[in-house]
Parts: structure tokens; C-alpha cells; sequence
């Protein structure tokens, strides 16, 4: 029986789609506390302003992240959502769970919290919502005690680390990003959990170009497997594609009537560098042109492979905010090997030569893309202890950004004004 | 001479207890310390926490410090 008159929020249960309204109603039924997220949505519309406050000295001792504090401005009207705290779970690797321990997880959160839950959050972590803050510590004893499983970052904390199926499912991956993100997750558990940076800081590990945990574009330390030799190809099988004998794009979008395949208009045609063409029925590409787009591989998955030399590509400076604009990270470390064998040293060596800076450079609240913006791209790579490479620059002839510095000048910038206007007479 | 641990840990506490606002950044301890590296801040500034000498404050995006005897009940948020 509801507990509040909801006519606005009803309205959202009336299209075909799926609708969080009902997922509420139905946990309400289980727990009545879950009647006031809904009477205080339904508020909110009305008074067309949220009705949450986040944020406050609220979390589990010695943790600086995990907890999102959420607390309501009319309680007395709503008390079932007083405190109703937002608990950020560490997810495992590439999100496999067994069904055993999805089972775990929500009797423990059934018993100390609301029974709502956002799987998963755009941050990736397991999203549990509301929490009283007196059940906050004892939910965090039985997770981590009886589950063996951990808070995720919030804050100014390094964020939960995700990473992309990798080499668990997909022949593409370049490099094992289940190890890798694991790897570093135990490494840098202290960066998770308590504060350590002027803003939040986030890794993500794609395991090949087509980047299917979208690390380019929102994390500010992107690991995109990568190779650094020719594209593997089976002309036999290329042959296939083209005679119909194979289905292109792995058997994806084989119900429509796309007509036969043809291989100029739907591969060559759209390769951006135009490196590929046909010499009689051979398939050609100009490998120092491509650009990893993963088209050709994508829809010839049989004929073509990534190369065989394979580690990653490192871009730094993502950010998908609402405010200030969404950012591309940009590629500052073309090729590196990503491996357990050196237990990710090489990669570990990048990120604290980027957090060492951007800690004493970055204004609190500035992601290290913003910082990167502010101080100029030659600043920081110069910082790094790199040389700029043609990847770097974003706009050829429009936006230049490599300078002399005056040691790389012969005869430094002091020059004889008089003499160059002998030289160069007007 | 650089400051020991302790000295710099005291400078924090005096830093959170003193300054106008409650809420302070970790960067906003950077001074305490002039000669410690960021990181080194950051731990000491985390230790005071585990010493109960601090409370951690989260706006859920940024994680600020507030000293113990400063912090007040969630009524304010």
C-alpha cells in the first residue's frame, strides 16, 4: 500500500520502457522506508529543486572515500530517507561475479541498508543506496570480514580502477587488463581509500584501440592495449570475406539485408589514413599509416589481427564532467610493454612521475587534463621527460607547440640587430 | 634542517585547528611541511586521521580534512 500520492512520478511508469519508479515500488513492498524515496522525488518535482543533501563528515574509520553522504532537507516529512548514505563497493575485475556471491551481497545490504542498488554506477563500482550512518561500520565489518570485499574511491582519492573483459574473453586484447587493474588496485590501496590528490583520479585499461571501458575519454590515465608491428593478415581469408564464404563483423547485424559484402566501400573506403587498397585479390596496407581505428578488424575479424608485438599506449587527461566540457586524454606514451613480469614497474614509474607533478602543480578541484590545459602540453612533457612526438599535436599549423628553448639555439636568442638588418635589408 | 615527521604533523594540526575555514584541501597543507615532498603530507595528514586528531570531510566528489575539535554533527550539511 503506498504510503505517499505520486501522480508525477506514476506518469513515468506509463511508457514501454522499464521505469526505476517501479523497481521502487516493488522494494517498498520489502522495505517500507523505501515509501519516502519516492514521497520526496515526487516533492521535488512539485517544488522543481532536490530535495538531497550530500556530503558531511560520514564514512567508516580511517576511510577517506567509499561513502557518499546523502541526507534529506525535510526529514520530519520523510524520515525513512534521513540518512541515506550512497556506499560505493569495489567491483571485481571486468564485473565477474558469481551468482553465489551476488547472493551474499544483497542479504548484507537487505540487513543494513535499503535494498536499492544502482549495478553498476558510471563509475563501475557496485552502487548501494542508503544507509543509515550508525549501520555504515557494521554493514563494513560483515563486507569486509565475511565477503572479503572492499570500499571503492570516492573524493579526491584515487578512483575504483576498471578495466575491459581483456584476454578473459576477447582475442584482441593486447595485454592481460584483468592483471593489470588487479595489479594495481592492491598496489595503490591506500591512494583508494583515503584522500591523496588536489581532485579525483582515474584509471582505466582497454585491452586493444576499440576501448570498450571508454578510457580515452574518462579517465585521466588511459591504458589502451596497443601493437607496434603490421596488422596480422590471412589473404586466404580475405578472400573469403570477399566471396561471401565468411560473414563480415563477426555475424553482428546478419538479420538486415545489407546486399554482399563489398570490400572497397565498407573497409577501404572507410579506413581514415586510407592505408589499405586491393592489388588483384590481395588485401595491402601501409602499416606506419594506420592509426589503430580497429574498422578493418572489426569487420574482417578472420583475416585481420592486431600485430604480434604487443603492450599498450598510455593517454593522460580525460574528463567527462558536466561542468567546464568533456576531454579527450592525449597520447603521451605511444608504446609500452604492460606486463606482470616486471609487476607493472614500467607503468607504475609513469603514473607516479604524473602524480608527483600534478600534486604540487594541480589547484584543488583541477583534474590533471585540466592542469595540463593550464600550464601547456610542452610544460608537461618536458616535466616527464619526453619529446613531443606528431601524435601530440592536435591541430597541425593552427595550434603550435613546440618551442625553442634558448640552449637549443645556436648563438642562444642574443642576436646584432644591426647586422641582421645588413643581411635583410627592408 | 628539514622538519621531523612530528614537527610537521603538529604544523597540520595547527594549520586545521587555526585557519578561517574548517574545510581544508591537502594541498592546503603543503606548507607545513616546505621542504617534504606532496606525498609525504598527504600520509602525515592521513595518519592524524587514523589518530582520530582529524575527520575526513566528503562532498563525494573532493575529500577535505577538518580538525577533530572543529568538526560539527551532520546537521550542517
Amino acid at each position: 500500500m503506498a504510503k505517499h500520492d505520486t501522480p508525477l512520478l506514476d506518469e513515468l511508469e506509463s511508457g514501454p520502457w522499464p521505469s526505476f519508479v517501479t523497481d521502487i515500488k516493488r522494494q517498498a513492498e520489502v522495505n517500507p522506508d523505501c515509501w519516502d524515496i519516492l514521497g520526496q522525488l515526487e516533492l521535488s518535482f512539485k517544488d522543481r529543486i532536490t530535495h538531497w543533501k550530500h556530503g558531511g563528515i560520514v564514512g567508516v574509520f580511517g576511510y577517506g572515500g567509499g561513502i557518499v553522504g546523502r541526507y534529506s532537507d525535510v526529514p520530519k516529512l520523510f524520515p525513512g530517507v534521513e540518512h541515506f548514505h550512497t556506499v560505493r563497493v569495489n567491483q571485481p575485475a571486468s564485473k565477474y561475479y558469481s551468482t553465489e556471491n551476488l547472493r551474499a551481497l544483497m542479504k548484507l545490504w537487505d540487513k543494513h541498508g535499503s535494498g536499492m542498488t544502482n549495478m553498476h554506477g558510471s563509475t563501475g563500482d557496485i552502487i548501494l543506496l542508503g544507509c543509515r550512518t550508525e549501520a555504515l561500520e557494521p554493514f563494513f565489518w560483515d563486507l569486509t570480514h565475511d565477503l572479503k570485499q572492499d570500499l571503492g574511491g570516492s573524493g579526491s582519492n584515487l578512483r575504483t580502477p576498471a578495466n575491459c573483459l581483456g584476454e578473459s574473453r576477447c582475442e584482441w586484447s593486447c595485454y592481460d587488463t584483468e592483471e593489470a587493474c588487479h595489479h594495481l588496485t592492491m598496489h595503490y590501496q591506500d591512494e583508494i581509500h583515503r584522500p591523496a590528490f588536489p581532485y579525483k583520479f582515474k584509471f582505466k585499461f582497454s585491452g586493444c584501440p576499440n576501448d570498450c571501458v571508454a578510457a580515452l575519454a574518462r579517465s585521466d590515465f588511459a591504458v589502451i592495449g596497443n601493437w607496434r608491428d603490421d596488422i596480422q593478415m590471412d589473404q586466404a581469408e580475405v578472400k573469403a570475406y570477399v566471396d561471401g564464404t565468411t560473414i563480415p563483423n563477426g555475424g553482428a547485424h546478419r538479420d538486415g539485408d545489407w546486399g554482399t559484402f563489398d570490400i572497397q566501400k565498407e573497409v577501404i573506403d572507410l579506413c581514415p589514413t586510407e592505408c589499405m587498397w586491393m592489388e588483384g585479390d590481395e588485401l595491402k596496407i601501409d602499416n606506419s599509416e594506420c592509426t589503430r581505428c580497429m574498422h578493418c578488424i572489426n569487420v574482417m575479424p578472420k583475416a585481420l589481427r592486431p600485430g604480434k608485438e604487443k603492450g599498450a599506449s598510455i593517454s593522460i587527461g580525460a574528463k567527462a564532467p558536466i561542468l567546464d566540457g568533456a576531454q579527450f586524454a592525449t597520447l603521451i606514451i605511444p608504446f609500452i610493454k604492460v606486463t606482470k613480469d616486471d609487476e607493472f614497474e614500467s607503468v607504475i614509474d609513469v603514473i607516479e612521475e604524473v602524480w608527483d607533478w600534478w600534486m604540487t602543480v594541480g589547484k584543488n578541484r583541477e583534474r590533471v587534463g585540466e592542469t595540463i590545459m593550464r600550464v601547456g602540453l610542452p610544460t608537461f612533457i618536458k616535466v616527464m621527460g619526453l619529446d613531443p612526438i606528431p601524435q601530440m599535436v592536435k591541430e597541425p599549423r593552427s595550434n603550435p607547440y613546440v618551442f625553442w628553448s634558448e640552449e637549443e639555439v645556436p648563438g642562444g636568442f642574443e642576436r646584432d640587430v644591426d647586422a641582421f638588418r645588413k643581411k635583410h635589408a627592408a | 634542517m628539514a622538519m621531523s615527521d612530528q614537527e610537521i604533523k603538529d604544523a597540520i594540526l595547527e594549520k586545521a585547528l587555526k585557519n578561517k575555514k574548517a574545510q581544508l584541501y591537502v594541498k592546503d597543507f603543503y606548507k607545513c611541511g616546505p621542504d617534504a615532498k606532496a606525498r609525504k603530507i598527504k600520509n602525515l595528514a592521513n595518519e592524524l586521521v587514523t589518530e582520530a586528531k582529524m575527520v575526513f570531510f566528503s562532498s563525494g566528489s573532493t575529500t577535505m580534512y577538518v580538525h577533530a575539535d572543529r568538526q560539527r554533527s551532520e546537521e550542517v550539511n
